[in-house]
């Protein structure tokens, strides 16, 4: 585990090699940061400009602001932590060189998953904490202790559920070589997660509940900073995180048996 | 060190004949092939051993490499690497070895090759002091100081590929697989690779083995070869006796003061060569002395040497010749 962590600190430092070489992505990604954060807050302004102060059922503008900052941040997190590293699965498959990454003494998922950082999505980060001071500001009250307590085991359920989504995604690379247009499809479906889920009825909030749980991600951690969490759900987000970590390791393990005695 | 025994590596392929209704159909319902890459071959190689894996492309040389550097799972047979069952992929099995592949790299694009070692340094767990010992070690064999802090996307090819080496042997390792380690360098740059992987050999004892298609490379580092030919082993011994075998002939070359008739050389022997300057000849083994004393007699001869007949003709004709013996059984 130490040895791990000694890893992860030294593909921390390799990323931070990188993103000094390209010091003026850093600018660039801070404007784009900002781009989008306008782009994730629009249509939220545009919904409640009209007369009725509740277009979504049960959540004020502030409070569906709360929802668009977690978009905003796991969006930079999809984006700078775990995006990069498995985009270079597919080149090192496409390549040939996951070779390489296979004959390490070290886990192969680990070292494929920290081999890339854009550092410089700290930006968003920053963008998507500085919407809730606004959201919370603009309400006049500040999250509890234990609201901020659950919002934070609710991050670590969000980002360990998206990874393993993107882990079974970029699985699908071993079997098909082309994985760009299902990198995609995935991220216009993220895109939903911009609205708190009572949005959603019918098939659609099933799928998004139990399939691809966007709940979970975004209105969850939402509803917990503001309070009216349920504590239970708390004990299925971290069941639901769990099982998709469970289902994407053995799949990614079962990918990589089929790459060993299929590849060549 | 290795043993090989029965390896056999099949792939199932999925068969189509060519045309767009074939492939429409092939949608639906697909047709499959095995091809046997590996098709049954055994041997042994001791430790500190350097042998060369011959073959033209497509032979299963790279298959037979992979499967050794547990890659790949092979269909049958039992191969072992200092003990462990490859594929297993065991990390004190990792540890030992290493994989340099001509054709791709491992080094960081972006970053300086130094960067790399590090990273590996980690990877393998291997203690700070003992790294930088070897990587400098590494450093003077290879004559990499001033390249190993420029950024690897700077390096000549050359300069990549020594790097790429050196980065493959931060750990230590006691085998190694190089496919294709030369592939497209100059010549220079061939020798210095060829120098350096022969030190590493004498100077650690590694066991090594090769795949190339530079004949040179396997007549300057491996005293063994092993030629593979449609999955399978066909010859297995000596890099001399091979030759021997195949082209029981060495050829003389003569340098000559003055032009001769080309009617004075046939009684000598077959004629490769006869530009005015120089002849060659082609001669059995047995009357190489006969014929070099006759020459010296009849013909204006500055100079003379005898020699092997070169690599790639003994290769092609060894290969021509197992399609044809094939040929015939079928």
């Amino acid at each position: 585990m130490g040895r791990y962590l000694q890893l992860l600190k030294l593909q921390l430092r390799t990323s931070a090699l990188l993103a000094a070489q390209y010091r003026w992505d850093f600018l660039i990604d801070g404007l784009i940061s900002l781009v989008w954060a306008a782009t994730a807050i629009a249509p939220l302004l545009i919904v409640y400009s009209g007369r009725s102060q509740t277009m979504i059922p049960g959540w004020s503008m502030n409070e569906a602001l709360v929802v668009t900052g977690w978009f905003i941040l796991l969006q930079a997190i999809l984006e700078g932590a775990i995006n990069p590293g498995l985009q270079a699965v597919v080149d090192h498959i496409r390549k040939g060189t996951l070779d390489f990454v296979l004959l390490k003494p070290a886990d192969a998922q680990f070292l494929v998953s920290t081999s890339r950082f854009q550092l410089w999505r700290v930006v968003s980060v920053g963008t998507g904490i500085a919407v809730f001071f606004i959201a919370f500001g603009r309400m006049g009250r500040a999250p509890s202790p234990a609201g901020l307590a659950q919002a934070t085991v609710l991050l670590c359920t969000a980002t360990l559920v998206l990874y393993s989504m993107w882990i079974l995604i970029v699985s699908t690379a071993f079997y098909v070589v082309k994985v760009d247009n299902l990198t995609y499809m995935f991220s216009s479906i993220f895109d939903a997660a911009r609205w708190p889920s009572s949005v959603f009825r019918g098939v659609l909030k099933a799928v998004f509940t139990f399939v691809i749980p966007l709940a979970l991600m975004t209105t969850w951690p939402a509803e917990a900073l503001l309070g009216r969490l349920e504590p239970v759900t708390l004990v299925y987000a971290i069941a639901a995180s769990l099982g998709f970590a469970a289902a994407s390791r053995t799949v990614w393990l079962l990918s990589l048996r089929r790459y060993a005695s299929a590849g060549g | 060190m290795i043993s090989v025994r029965g390896l056999k590596k099949h792939y199932r392929v999925h068969k189509r004949p060519p045309g767009l209704k074939a492939a429409l159909k092939s949608l639906f319902k697909r047709e499959y092939t095995t091809v046997p890459a590996v098709d049954g071959i055994d041997f042994e190689i001791k430790p500190g051993e350097r042998v060369g894996f011959l073959g033209p492309n497509g032979a299963g040389k790279t298959t037979t490499l992979q499967v050794l550097a547990g890659l790949l799972y092979p269909s049958d047979g039992e191969v072992r690497v200092d003990g462990h069952l490859p594929q297993k992929r065991e990390v004190a099995f990792l540890k030992k070895i290493m994989l340099v592949m001509g054709q791709k790299q491992q080094l960081l694009w972006d970053l300086p090759p130094s960067d790399t070692f590090e990273l590996n340094r980690a990877i393998y767990d291997v203690p700070r002091d003992e790294a930088k010992k070897r990587v400098d070690g590494l450093i003077e064999l290879l004559q990499i100081g001033d390249v190993v802090n420029k950024p690897t996307r700077q390096l000549s090819l050359g300069e990549r590929m020594k790097c790429e080496l050196a980065a493959a042997l931060v750990h230590g390792p006691k085998v190694l697989f190089l496919d294709e380690p030369t592939i497209g360098l100059d010549v220079s740059m061939q020798v210095v690779m060829r120098d350096f992987i022969r030190t590493y050999n004498e100077q650690f004892g590694a066991t090594l083995i090769l795949t190339s298609h530079y004949m040179d490379d396997v007549a300057a580092l491996c005293p063994r070869v092993i030629v593979i030919d449609k999955g399978q082993l066909s010859y297995d011994g000596g890099l001399d006796e091979l030759v021997q075998r195949v082209r029981p002939e060495k050829r003389v070359a003569f340098r000559l003061s003055a032009a001769v008739p080309l009617s004075a050389l046939e009684g000598l022997g077959k004629v490769v060569k006869n530009d005015g300057a120089e002849a060659v000849l082609q001669v059995p083994v047995e009357q190489v002395n006969a014929v070099v004393g006759k020459a010296l007699q009849s013909l204006p001869v500055k100079d003379l040497t005898v020699e092997n007949p070169p690599l790639e003709e003994v290769m092609s004709e060894l290969f021509s010749r197992s399609r044809a013996e094939k040929g015939k059984a079928a």
